[in-house]
């Protein structure tokens, strides 16, 4: 693994991931990430920055996700699949 | 006019999504008993969000790398192994043969940590070592290059089993782990809603 990837930077003279994918990505996370979103000039975004607030964002929402895991393990005192919650989740889901 | 279908189509997507974890993360949570030892809130949080990223992950089964790593992370733990059956609807050992990365994964894990210090204990003592810095580090291009390595590196690290992927699966593996983290988030973030009226 490790021997692939140093033959693919000393083969390719330009950066690791190619600039198509970061069009392709940009154009994808546009939706998610709202630095990009608010940048008028969005298709000249650096790789770097996109990758940035990918990380950025995806650990926020691992952080929400452990306050999240915090919160209910407090509400949920008895965790019950059948309780009124779930059923109202549910349908509301399906909405 | 193809933004709107699209964008049509990622909502329908989304509440599948949501659907889907949903099912799951409640089959997993019927795995819990209050008799066992898992009344403190400690192991309640732990349960609570393991049971959510295995659901999570289970929506997606063997179709990204992504969720097969957390698979198979969570697997590592025997204590884990029927909580996962429980989610997946298949057991431990069908999971393995369709991931092959499943029994490397907790192997992985291991030889990637020791691989990091390794790496840092290097790193450290070339710096020491070379006092002249090289003008060719100082092209803005260079810096550039090192950068998006280095956060390349970091995303890698964020994304389960991330380690081993090639920059283009890096890409799409990302944005399908953002999709499923957003509808685990949204649903747990309902639950919270509905059980803190109830409690109110």
């Amino acid at each position: 693994m490790s021997s692939r990837r140093s033959r693919q930077s000393s083969s390719s003279g330009s950066s690791r991931i190619s600039d198509d994918q970061i069009i392709e990505l940009i154009s994808k996370l546009r939706q998610f990430l709202p630095e990009i979103r608010d940048n008028r000039r969005s298709n000249k975004v650096s790789a770097s920055k996109v990758l940035q607030e990918t990380c950025s964002y995806i650990r926020n929402l691992h952080r929400e996700v452990d306050d999240l895991s915090e919160r209910l393990s407090q509400l949920l005192s008895t965790i019950d699949a059948d309780s009124p919650e779930a059923a109202i989740i549910r349908s509301l889901i399906q909405q | 006019m193809t933004c709107s279908f699209h964008r049509v189509e990622r909502m329908e997507n989304r509440t599948s999504l949501k659907k889907k974890f949903l099912q799951k993360w409640i089959k997993g949570l019927q795995l819990y008993s209050p008799s066992e030892n898992l009344t403190t809130i400690t192991e309640r949080r732990k349960f609570i969000k393991l049971s959510a990223d295995i659901a999570m992950a289970s929506v997606r089964g063997s179709m990204t790398k992504w969720s097969r790593a957390l698979i198979a992370n969570a697997s590592c733990n025997s204590e884990n192994k029927v909580l996962v059956e429980q989610i997946s609807g298949c057991s431990t050992e069908i999971l393995r043969k369709s991931a092959p990365d499943l029994g490397r994964a907790c192997r992985l894990q291991a030889s990637v940590a020791k691989k990091i210090t390794s790496k840092k204990i290097l790193k450290r003592s070339r710096r020491m070592r070379k006092r002249e810095p090289l003008p060719s580090r100082l092209l803005p291009s260079s810096i550039a290059k090192r950068l998006v390595k280095k956060r390349t590196q970091l995303l890698k690290s964020l994304l389960p089993g991330g380690e081993s992927m090639d920059d283009e699966s890096l890409i799409k593996e990302t944005l399908d782990y953002i999709v499923s983290l957003r509808a685990q988030v949204d649903v747990m973030r309902s639950l919270a809603r509905m059980s803190g009226f109830k409690s109110s």
